[in-house]
């Protein structure tokens, strides 16, 4: 038979009670911050993917902040090709109405001067700034980019922004492919991570000097070197749209019909490009928008896995400590029977 | 009849002797580390007289402890190993403190925002105020890994204060030994008692346990040894080795820390024998220290000195935000009257991978002008923001751990061993604690004293006295008996 002693009964009271008072107290913690988790132990597998989650939804909102930023620069830019694609409507209805021998000169040159006033208008276009920025100047923002007499001092920069891990959208169009016949007709935007080559999320990581995708990379910067290509480009500048609406207007006020005839197809040209950019940007738009539904939902199933994870589950903590307080009462209980008695009590 | 009053006597004296240890018991019942006493008593000698054995009555035979060696040595074990994980947890409960992002902001959220800071600069390079939220960011940055290595320092000193101070622990406990080895020796060559003084030298070996494994013996003369385990012996009969523990330099210190507590023996100071020790709270403290702790500097200072050497590699290809004049020739300068316009660092370039938490800071550059904080890959293109997104992009790069982790995975990753390995301790604690309960309680069952028993012992030598004494005065009145014949 077992000995029992005093030591080992208080002993073996004492590790019950503590026992069941640190299960409570546990218990209380989580009551009191709603949280399974206070440190970093409680749960290491768990609280890495918190810390992944948490991570993950900062990056998403600013993901968000950049579609939000990403959308309004699309917006004006789209904005700004109506009003383009309105004004070589007039100039195009003008045009007709003009190319015909019905009016005389007096009125041609009367209506010059609204073509005059469109230039103007696509000028201010042009040059249009939100905040400090141009928009059509490619990188070089803080620049006008169009000088009175249409020549481009922006280069060919298309600025990219991340809408979600690893997408990237082109948020502006430069003043060249919009106001400039554009002889470029890839419709995608470089890469802002084309010239990173050491990084792995470049495009070309691993690419080798003489490849031929550096070398397209290549031939975009040069091309970005705008003075030769102003230079060269003489055919270019005629048909930009600046020169096509002096032509017009110069047309109108030396009474030129033929001229102005041979100026329809070029408005026409420039019309139905500046319906294709806009499709273009209209496309862009459109996958923002699935990006911002994706970040969305995403954002929702970690909130969800977070909870999951780090949030006590209410109910069970409840029946929880209730359940390790009747445990501490038995306890209790017990104890008090068990150490308040000896054979003293009876040997009177 | 003589005999008679002298076996009443000798019961009476049993009897006397007996209450007296019951006494002794029930007094030290809550003595920690006490053993309950119990008296032997045996038959007095007999003797023959007329051919008959006569008894002549009882004695003491001795006094002994109820003490069963195997379960202190069990229980010895049980506290060096619950004293070790209970330090460890304990320890590393604070290492995981550094790590703990789950109510405020650690060096995983610094980072997301600082990389997050680039992202919302590039959607508008032009614009100062984000240039400064980037700048502020960077220096959270700089700021928590500052936090993480200066509290990692912090606590690796605080363990090097409680080395000292088990040290002189230690060196009090073994002189105690050692005293208590003469005096009991010195009582035992006399013929006294030593139960107590027994039970004395037992509970400084158990609090010897908690620093470490203990190892004791009897040798061959019959001297009490007790040796640490890995160590050596400590205390041999009287004498006893002392610990010495004292700083070192960075190149003698088993944690590459200047002024770190390594520990010698007193005899042998040039070998330091800190990493020797096994189980108990030091080598508990030793290991946090010189493993977890260590491999956690090591770890922050390769994580800030990748995330120093990316930023910069890609930020020094960017062009400073302020207009360049081109040359006559048409050729960009690359100073101008600010300073450099390309190739700028971020962060001040670390001399080492070690040290590269402690030392962190902004580039001299970045401090001093916000348009030195470059996003774009071209000279005079204010809105390029090719280089502020390469750099938010270094969030999602693999760079570390030999090409396969990201700055985040890899940090996440020490956060989730520390995590585990601090629950494994507090778990091998928990446990620890329920065996060691037990053990105590076993130790206990055997050694220590029951209120019930002595009671109903003390009712017994009561009993035993009272009737020896009836018996003596049944002598008593034998011989006024015999005495009243004549009259």
């Amino acid at each position: 038979m077992t000995r029992v002693s005093e030591n080992s009964q208080t002993h073996a009271l004492q590790f019950a009670l503590n026992k069941a008072k640190r299960k409570l107290e546990d218990l209380q913690i989580q009551g009191s911050t709603l949280k399974k988790m206070t440190k970093p132990s409680d749960d290491p597998v768990g609280n890495i993917e918190v810390l992944t989650l948490s991570s993950r939804t900062s990056d998403n909102q600013q993901y968000m902040r950049n579609i939000q930023y990403a959308t309004m620069n699309l917006n004006i830019v789209e904005q700004s090709l109506d009003q383009l694609t309105e004004v070589m409507n007039k100039a195009k209805e003008l045009a007709i109405q003009q190319a015909s021998d019905f009016y005389d000169p007096e009125i041609r040159a009367g209506v010059a001067t609204e073509v005059k006033q469109l230039r103007n208008h696509a000028m201010s276009v042009a040059n249009k700034r939100v905040g400090q920025k141009y928009i059509f100047a490619g990188y070089n923002t803080l620049q006008q980019p169009f000088n009175q007499d249409g020549t481009y001092n922006g280069d060919k920069g298309h600025i990219t922004l991340e809408v979600s891990k690893d997408f990237f959208i082109p948020i502006n169009l430069h003043g060249e492919e919009v106001f400039y016949v554009n002889d470029d007709t890839s419709a995608a935007s470089p890469h802002p991570l084309n010239r990173f080559k050491d990084m792995k999320s470049s495009p070309n990581h691993n690419v080798q000097e003489g490849d031929e995708t550096l070398d397209q990379v290549d031939l975009e910067e040069k091309g970005r070197d705008l003075a030769s290509v102003q230079e060269k480009g003489e055919f270019k500048q005629r048909t930009n749209i600046f020169s096509v609406l002096d032509s017009l207007v110069a047309a109108m006020e030396n009474n030129d019909t033929d001229l102005i005839q041979d100026l329809l197809p070029r408005i026409d040209k420039i019309a139905s490009r500046l319906i294709t950019l806009r499709a273009k940007i209209g496309s862009v738009t459109n996958s923002i928008e699935s990006a911002r539904n994706n970040l969305e939902v995403e954002d929702i199933s970690a909130m969800e896995r977070k909870s999951t994870i780090a949030d006590a589950d209410i109910a069970k903590l409840f029946s929880d400590i209730q359940r390790e307080q009747a445990i501490l009462q038995t306890t209790y209980k017990s104890g008090q029977n068990l150490i308040n008695t000896t054979l003293l009590d009876f040997l009177r | 009849m003589a005999d008679i009053l002298n076996i009443g006597k000798s019961g009476l004296m049993a009897s006397k002797k007996s209450l007296e240890t019951t006494g002794h018991n029930i007094a030290n019942s809550n003595t920690e580390g006490y053993s309950r006493q119990r008296v032997m008593q045996t038959t007095n000698p007999p003797i023959v007289k007329y051919g008959n054995i006569e008894g002549t009555g009882t004695r003491i035979r001795s006094i002994e402890r109820v003490h069963d060696e195997n379960i202190e040595k069990r229980l010895n074990k049980t506290i060096t190993d619950n004293a070790n994980y209970k330090e460890t947890a304990e320890q590393l409960g604070q290492v995981e403190d550094i790590y703990n992002e789950i109510e405020n902001d650690g060096l995983n959220k610094v980072l997301n925002k600082f990389y997050n800071s680039f992202r919302e600069l590039a959607n508008q390079p032009e614009n100062e105020t984000i240039r400064s939220v980037v700048r502020d960011q960077a220096s959270l940055v700089v700021k928590d890994f500052k936090r993480i290595n200066g509290t990692l320092e912090q606590l690796s000193i605080g363990i090097d204060n409680r080395i000292k101070a088990q040290i002189v622990d230690v060196n009090q406990l073994t002189r105690s030994i050692a005293d208590l080895n003469k005096k009991i020796a010195y009582l035992e060559a006399v013929g006294d008692q030593t139960g107590d003084l027994r039970d004395e030298r037992d509970a400084r070996v158990r609090d010897l346990s908690e620093n470490f494994k203990v190892n004791t013996y009897v040798d061959g003369k019959g001297s009490f040894n007790v040796s640490a385990v890995g160590i050596g012996t400590l205390v041999s009969g009287g004498y006893h080795q002392e610990l010495v523990a004292s700083p070192v330099g960075k190149a003698e210190s088993s944690n590459r820390m200047a002024g770190s507590i390594e520990i010698y023996l007193k005899d042998k100071p040039g070998r330091a024998i800190t990493e020797k020790f096994t189980g108990g709270k030091l080598d508990a403290l030793v290991t946090v220290r010189n493993d977890s702790i260590n491999k956690l500097r090591t770890n922050t200072d390769t994580i800030a000195h990748e995330f120093i050497q990316t930023v910069n590699a890609v930020h020094r290809r960017g062009y400073v935000s302020r207009p360049i004049q081109a040359d006559a020739e048409g050729i960009m300068p690359l100073y101008d009257d600010k300073g450099p316009v390309t190739g700028i660092d971020f962060f001040r370039t670390p001399a080492s991978v070690e040290g590269a938490a402690a030392n962190i800071m902004l580039s001299d550059e970045v401090r001093s002008d916000l348009s030195n904080i470059a996003t774009a890959l071209k000279p005079n293109s204010a809105g390029d923001n090719r280089v502020a997104v390469a750099i938010s992009k270094l969030q999602h790069e693999r760079v570390m751990a030999g090409g396969t982790a990201t700055l985040e995975e890899s940090y996440l990753q020490t956060i989730g061993n520390i995590g585990l390995e601090t629950n494994k301790a507090r778990i091998d604690a928990e446990q620890s604690q329920g065996i060691l309960a037990q053990i105590k309680g076993v130790k206990e069952r055997v050694s220590g004293v029951s209120i019930d028993e002595e009671t109903a012992n003390m009712v017994r030598y009561q009993h035993a006295y009272e009737a020896s004494a009836k018996v003596m005065q049944a002598a008593d009145e034998m011989f006024s008996t015999v005495l009243n014949i004549k009259r």
